[in-house]
């Protein structure tokens, strides 16, 4: 049986993933470390894509949602998968992706239970309450001594690898597009337009958002996993309300609600304070003769540059920086 | 008994300070229907202006006119930051969306946090000791313990309020101000010039949120670029609790949030106070969207 | 007809904003298979009233019922799946999506695919697709606007906006179609060809339609009944003939 073009897609996507994978080993580690971040910053990014940019609703909770994935699959990882004689070998490769699946069903059920309550409030209010739902989460995980406390979760053990942050990575693009790719998904996009005509055309707004939330904050808990079982450890201060707004940034600079601007601005955004913190430990060589110019002023002006952007993309560029301005093609 | 009073006192205290911020939210809610983010970071200026006129420009410490200086100092220049702001982020996206709005102040908030941490432009980020401004002492009132910078605090608001409250109410541009919120399209067709009273708005409410930061850094003896964040968003919840765009309603707000605040700490759940202000706001947000003293708005279809 | 037939019917409907009654105990039903009209002067009450038929609000006091059964509480998009479907005064269309997407969104009371169907995009997925897709552009050729079923909603000029709304409530298939100003912004030979539509869908889809308008000549040109409001009340009900003539609606409109 052929396989729809958008399916062939995904697989050719998967057996890159795999392929890669199985070269890392002759990879430099931090290079790789950066280019799993890439991974986990794409799924990120689209899956908030489906919440802020296709179904027009504002969260600025997103790392919440993303810490509840990450705590919860690192808590499997670490305290049950040793117990059970889970962790090693051949296992591992079913508890593991098992791991980051419960994490994003849990991120969603708290995304579930964020969007059901919250979801009749709109614009600047939906934002703000989303941000306090994402600090409450991580204020919580600060105040458990279970999962570390303040002092942070240690100990995860180093998992992911190219295969899974990629397939992810590929799936959650996939699972975004096909969504919205079809006459119910349009539904998402008519939300977005105009509530009011949304639910005069018999769209039942509040499940659109929920649906989009549940799986907004699926992935955005996966990903948390990813990431746990990339760094080996976590600190409820890496999930605060500056994550929730770089990934915002992201899907913003990619142009709120475009498939592929949202997937290159993450990583952009991902790549570039690397890339400057790299230049920044560097010189270059004075013309005139006497000491090196240091570059070290990049580190310092590395997150000032980043706010300006914002400010200027606003001021210049609303619509993102990849946005095409001709009409999307319509769907199948 | 006496433990309640004290209580009682520090969480008015701390209320004040709250519901000076919790007043500039809701002054420019009232006009532009936004959420100003970059409001919590003219709070931290104003706490570092008073600083940098005590450790820099050598200001008198301990001394009551030292001190008022230094509040006017710092009231002064979040005025003219609060304009400025107004002027180059915000005025250019008048006619645009709520979010791009939001998320330009996002940016603002973003650029004077990381431009305030930077050693080369900014003060760096590390914690300094905020000096004393006033004289120093504390008071015993039958078993209260009261310091004289707890009194200066509540002697700043009181006259603050009062100030405030004769503005809006008795002069042309702060009538100019309620105008505006109520309509703004109806006010500028009466001749008023929207412009001017929202640059107004917006310095009357950064100079509150200014004297805000001086008193906030006074009972808390460090200060830090990253300090407006969690005081800036409780006065925002303060605003939201007594009814966004409401004056009166931001003030009962910053008493409440400082109050309950302030009560939560002496209980087992002190470490989750910064979380309590997040839990009020999410429950008024579903039973009471209009807050306490604000009238709900009919969407019109 | 007897009152039986009643596809809708009001009885004693009053919606209060604060102090204010912007609809004071209206009865009026509209029949099934009926060309209705809603006239008035401005303010009275019309598009309110339309808010309170499909759910956008509640009624303070008094009933509503379509086909037999009470709408009280029910929410817009329960009511379009019943059947009832609208335009607005004040065009709404989903501006980012195309001409031919407004229409198939609206497909979606009837749609047999659910959300995990699109992201297998098995073959019965890819064949509703299909099918609707053809059913949006059979619509979109009635009033002539298949020609454009790839263009963004909002490039489209204000007549045919006001028609793709048309073709937009249809696509939800109703059995009242509640049109909101549907001639306004048109010139007096779009006028005509929008009456000769609006008859056409009635009885190709056999549905009641129920509409305000200002145009007196649209109105007394199509209606059959026409219900006229005044500061929220209903002053008066009958044929256009007997509309024309009735003191109390001439005053209303001239003023006394």
């Amino acid at each position: 049986m052929a396989i729809p073009k958008a399916q062939r897609w995904l697989l050719v996507a998967l057996v890159l993933s795999g392929a890669a994978s199985a070269v890392s080993g002759s990879i430099d580690p931090y290079f790789l470390d950066v280019v799993m971040g890439v991974g986990v910053g794409v799924v990120l990014a689209s899956s908030l894509n489906l919440i802020n940019g296709f179904t027009g609703q504002f969260s600025l909770g997103h790392a919440g949602f993303m810490a509840v994935g990450a705590y919860t699959s690192a808590m499997l990882s670490t305290v049950v998968a040793p117990r059970m004689g889970w962790g090693a070998g051949a296992l591992q490769w079913v508890f593991f992706p098992a791991s980051l699946v419960a994490g994003g069903l849990v991120a969603a059920l708290a995304g579930l239970a964020v969007g059901a309550p919250s979801l009749r409030l709109k614009g600047d209010y939906l934002a703000i309450v989303t941000l306090g739902f994402g600090e409450i989460i991580r204020v919580v995980l600060q105040n458990v001594d279970a999962v570390g406390g303040a002092r942070g979760l240690t100990g995860v053990p180093t998992h992911t690898n190219l295969l899974w942050t990629f397939g992810t990575a590929s799936l959650t693009v996939y699972t975004v597009w096909a969504l919205l790719e079809s006459t119910r998904g349009r539904g998402f996009l008519a939300v977005a337009d105009d509530e009011v005509a949304a639910e005069a055309m018999g769209l039942d707004t509040t499940r659109y958002k929920i649906t989009a939330f549940g799986i907004g904050s699926f992935f955005a808990g996966v990903a948390g996993g990813l990431y746990a079982h990339l760094k080996g450890y976590l600190n409820p201060g890496g999930f605060s309300f500056e994550k929730s707004i770089e990934i915002v940034v992201m899907v913003i600079l990619g142009g709120m609600g475009r498939h592929a601007g949202v997937v290159f601005a993450a990583i952009l955004l991902t790549l570039l304070p690397e890339g400057l913190r790299e230049l920044g430990s560097r010189s270059i060589p004075n013309p005139f003769g006497g000491p090196a110019w240091s570059l070290d002023w990049i580190k310092d002006a590395r997150m000032i540059l980043y706010s300006l952007l914002l400010i200027l993309l606003m001021l210049l560029r609303p619509e993102g920086l990849f946005h095409r301005r001709q009409p999307r093609r319509p769907s199948s | 008994m006496t433990e309640f009073l004290q209580q009682l006192l520090n969480g008015v205290l701390l209320g004040a300070i709250y519901a000076l911020i919790a007043l500039g939210y809701t002054m420019v809610y009232g006009v532009l229907r936004f959420i100003n983010f970059a409001h919590s970071d003219v709070f931290m200026l104003g706490a570092f202006a008073a600083w940098v006129s005590v450790e820099k420009l050598g200001l008198p410490t301990r001394s009551v006119p030292g001190g008022l200086a230094a509040l006017l100092a710092a009231m002064s220049v979040c005025a003219v930051l609060g304009v400025v702001i107004e002027r180059l982020a915000y005025r250019p996206l008048r006619q645009r969306s709520t979010l791009t709005v939001l998320i330009t102040a996002i940016g603002v908030s973003l650029l004077i946090q990381n431009v305030a941490q930077s050693p080369r432009l900014g003060f760096g980020p590390n914690p300094r000791a905020f000096p004393e401004l006033f004289p120093s002492s504390q008071l015993h009132v039958g078993g209260l313990t009261v310091s004289t910078h707890q009194l200066v605090v509540l002697a700043v608001a009181l006259v603050l309020l009062a100030v405030l409250y004769w503005i809006v109410h008795r002069t042309r541009i702060g009538t100019a101000m309620r105008a505006l919120s109520f309509n703004a399209t109806a006010a500028s067709l009466v001749g008023i010039d929207n412009d001017r009273v929202i640059s107004f708005t917006f310095g009357l409410g950064s100079a509150l949120a200014g004297a805000g930061g001086v008193l906030y850094a006074m009972n808390y003896p460090s200060i830090d670029p990253l300090m407006g964040t969690l005081p800036g968003l409780k006065a925002f919840v303060a605003a939201v609790l007594g009814g966004i765009g409401n004056l009166p309603g931001a003030a009962l707000g910053g008493l409440v949030i400082g109050l309950v605040e302030t009560f939560v700490s002496g209980t087992r759940l002190s470490t989750f106070r910064d979380a309590i202000a997040f839990g009020i706001l999410i429950a008024i947000l579903l039973f009471r969207p209009a807050g306490l003293l604000g009238r709900p708005r009919v969407e019109k279809v | 007809m007897s009152a039986s037939a009643s596809l809708l019917q009001l009885t004693g409907v009053t919606i209060r904003f604060g102090g204010l009654t912007a609809v004071s105990s209206v009865t009026a039903d509209v029949r099934e298979g009926e060309l209705a009209g809603l006239i008035g002067p401005n303010g009275a009450g019309k598009t309110t009233l339309f808010n309170l038929i499909t759910g956008v609000y509640q009624p303070t006091d008094g009933r509503i019922d379509f086909a037999g059964s009470g709408t009280a509480g029910r929410r817009p998009f329960h009511l379009t799946g019943l059947g009832i479907a609208r335009t607005f005064q004040n065009i709404r269309l989903f501006p980012s999506l195309s001409v031919a997407e407004n229409v198939r969104v609206a497909f979606h009371r009837h749609l047999r695919h659910r959300a995990w169907h699109s992201i297998l995009r098995g073959r019965a997925f890819l064949a509703e697709e299909a099918e609707l897709a053809e059913r949006a552009l059979e619509l979109l050729g009635i009033f002539n606007l298949e020609r454009f079923r790839d263009a963004p909603a909002r490039s489209l000029s204000y007549g045919d906006q006001r028609r793709l709304e048309i073709v937009r409530a249809l696509a939800t298939r109703p059995r009242l179609l509640l049109l909101d100003e549907p001639a306004a912004g048109m010139n007096p030979s779009e006028k005509d060809e929008l009456m000769r539509l609006i008859r056409f869908v009635r009885d190709r889809f056999g549905l009641a339609v129920l509409l305000v308008e200002h145009d007196m000549k649209v109105v007394m040109g199509i209606c059959e009944r026409i219900h006229v409001l005044e500061y929220g009340r209903k002053i008066a009900e009958g044929s256009p003939a007997e509309i024309r003539a009735d003191p109390k609606v001439i005053a209303a409109y001239l003023g006394d």
